[in-house]
């Protein structure tokens, strides 16, 4: 992983070095500076060689969706757009760049489309306009009903190549809702993008907590399927099962450790609920924290070395972080009576988690050793909880509440950029956000 | 700053990789700048990546899926109880002197039926966090349980479960519901 990012960020600079000297810093966005300027960039219909005609504006559209999701584009209309893209732009014949600036553009995205029965291959190239030199190019080959994941991978690729952090776009949230007359819950996947809402299991009882392991392959979570709670591990593209957790009352998995090998979950002996793992392979388990009050919510940070996890043995729940195999806990929530749902963010110097204040729920951040502590979301008619951060560290998925209405919000870590992710289904909850891909 | 100095040698450095990288520039072909653009999928000499493996969604096996319906559908059903509940307060788990007295009723019917046994549900009204609450259940139906021991109930008469608040008896949003939500409910088996 080190490797490529290092690969790649040598080719980003052997093709900065392209431009004149002079012109080192022209296009790159920074992700820090707040109402920064956006990149004008332009997504030309796509050429093709066999396939669908449609596919000429629908791949542009898949990536322009993509990248207005970002506050990092200003996409040029194609209704701007004057030159057409053709196969010969492939083989050498330049693109007309001024063109393409005259219309604002100083960025510029092209593409080659060809399906054959089950094959499909698409290139794709993003110019810099200013310059005229081509800053990415990636040949990408799979069958027709990849498409769109391959899309979301170019466009990470952009985001890469303009802010040195690669994109989150094919990246899928799964969450928990009622379903049908039964009033029970299913755990459900929706992409980040809102598309490819999907039902995961379908047994009519309570499927709760989902946590994505490390790889994105598996979900673990919690179903009262058999009548008693149990936590399972379930492979999402081949539905197949294994129980991890059968003892014990009330048990909810927390996290991965970031290796994969552990699986963290709160699991209550005598109607007290402690901090286990437990060997993801083998299920042997040990006891990480314990005390006399309820312990839940562990979630490991992203070196593995600690936990975050929520405690009430100080009267009320508050955040707790704990070095694992150390003894020693230190709370790190402060003030409100009430807090709930740790998450660490990818580089590991935040923790989001719900507040109660005022009597209505908040989601907040937090430094791991206390300071620092930000509101993020919260609504004046409503309550914002279960925060999940994306795996680029830049948004946070979570819940919000309203009486009877509920939906899944993605929020800007500063606060300024929110859309709704999912509504329309009944109390939805415990958005996960999967890892990069 | 003491940028200035490196910064000279960035430009210089980057100067010689343009030189080098001209001959590339001059000649587009997708070939040379596909080894540009390439993020570095070590086996891959020219654009392109590996094909996208994304193996298509399969159902679980419908036997499983069959049997685990039917195991599921009265899980989620609120079971019909000769005895009242008990109630909490918010984010408690101690018996109020209501809830002593309606466990005495309880106690004594399973003091008379010796071969009873008794299921003790714990559950919360909807508010804060479902793991927080899930737990908190188990505690609500493990602190009746052992009251219920306490007098005089046999330990291995007696179960518990939490449904934390998954299972509300009043679908409302208001304290009145929040009220009734916020119990131990008792199933004889």
């Amino acid at each position: 992983m080190k490797r490529s990012i290092c690969a790649t960020a040598g080719a980003f600079l052997l093709a900065l070095s392209l431009f004149p000297s002079t012109a080192f810093p022209v296009l790159y966005i920074d992700i820090n500076a707040p109402g920064g300027k956006r990149m004008p960039i332009a997504v030309a219909d796509v050429a093709l060689g066999r396939g669908d005609p449609s596919l000429s504006r629908g791949i542009p559209k898949i990536l322009s969706d993509d990248l207005a999701l970002t506050d990092l584009f200003d996409l040029v209309p194609p209704t701007a757009h004057m030159e057409t893209v053709t196969g010969a732009h492939f083989s050498g014949r330049p693109l007309s760049f001024p063109g393409w600036k005259m219309i604002g553009a100083e960025a510029v995205v092209i593409g080659l489309a060809d399906v054959r029965g089950d094959r499909l291959s698409l290139e794709m190239r993003l110019y810099d306009a200013t310059q005229g030199t081509l800053l990415l190019g990636k040949r990408y080959t799979g069958t027709p009903d990849q498409l769109r994941s391959i899309v979301h991978r170019f466009a990470n690729e952009i985001v890469y190549t303009f802010t040195g952090v690669r994109g989150v776009f094919g990246t899928e949230i799964a969450f928990t809702a009622r379903s049908g007359k039964s009033r029970g819950k299913e755990l459900y996947i929706v992409g980040m993008d809102g598309q490819d809402l999907r039902k995961v299991t379908d047994n009519r009882s309570f499927n709760l907590f989902p946590r994505w392991s490390p790889d994105g392959q598996w979900l673990a979570y919690t179903s009262f399927r058999t009548g008693t709670p149990a936590v399972y591990l379930r492979n999402v593209s081949t539905g197949a099962e294994k129980e991890v957790v059968r003892t014990g009352g009330s048990k909810a998995p927390g996290g991965f450790s970031p290796d994969g090998v552990w699986l963290y979950a709160g699991v209550s002996q005598a109607g007290n609920s402690d901090i286990y793992r437990v060997r993801v392979v083998g299920g042997a388990s040990e006891k990480v924290v314990e005390g006399w009050g309820l312990d839940v919510s562990p979630a490991p940070s992203p070196d593995g070395r600690r936990i975050a996890f929520v405690s009430d043995r100080g009267g009320s729940p508050q955040i707790y972080v704990k070095t694992i195999g150390v003894a020693g806990e230190t709370r790190i929530s402060t003030g409100a009576g009430y807090a709930t749902s740790p998450s660490w963010s990818p580089a590991g110097d935040r923790i989001a988690y719900t507040s109660r204040s005022g009597g209505r729920f908040l989601v907040a951040t937090v430094a791991p050793d206390g300071s620092g502590s930000r509101e993020v979301a919260s609504a004046t008619d409503g309550d914002c909880e279960d925060p999940s951060f994306s795996p680029d560290g830049r948004s946070l998925v979570y819940t919000f509440r309203k009486r009877g209405y509920s939906a899944l919000k993605i929020i800007s870590l500063d606060g300024r950029r929110q859309r709704t992710l999912v509504s329309g289904l009944e109390d939805a909850g415990s958005p996960a956000w999967s890892p990069g891909r | 700053m003491k940028g200035t100095f490196s910064w000279k040698w960035a430009v210089l450095a980057l100067s010689v990789a343009a030189l080098v990288a001209t001959g590339c520039a001059k000649k587009q072909t997708v070939k040379s700048e596909g080894t540009q653009g390439d993020t570095g999928a070590a086996s891959a000499p020219s654009v392109g990546e590996a094909p996208v493996k994304e193996a298509p969604p399969v159902r679980p096996p419908s036997d499983q899926l069959a049997s685990s319906a039917q195991a599921g559908v009265a899980v989620t059903e609120e079971k019909p109880s000769q005895f009242d509940d008990v109630r909490f307060d918010f984010d408690k788990s101690e018996l109020t002197e209501d809830g002593r007295r309606t466990s005495q009723a309880v106690a004594d019917y399973m003091k008379k039926n010796p071969k009873a046994k008794l299921l003790v549900e714990g559950h919360c009204d909807e508010r804060g966090t479902a793991e927080y609450n899930l737990a908190l259940g188990e505690r609500r139906a493990t602190a009746v349980m052992t009251y219920l021991v306490s007098l005089g109930v046999p330990k291995g008469a007696l179960s518990t479960v939490s449904f934390g608040k998954e299972k509300p008896l009043d679908p409302g949003h208001g304290e009145g519901a929040w009220a009734k939500n916020r119990r131990a409910h008792f199933v004889l088996k």
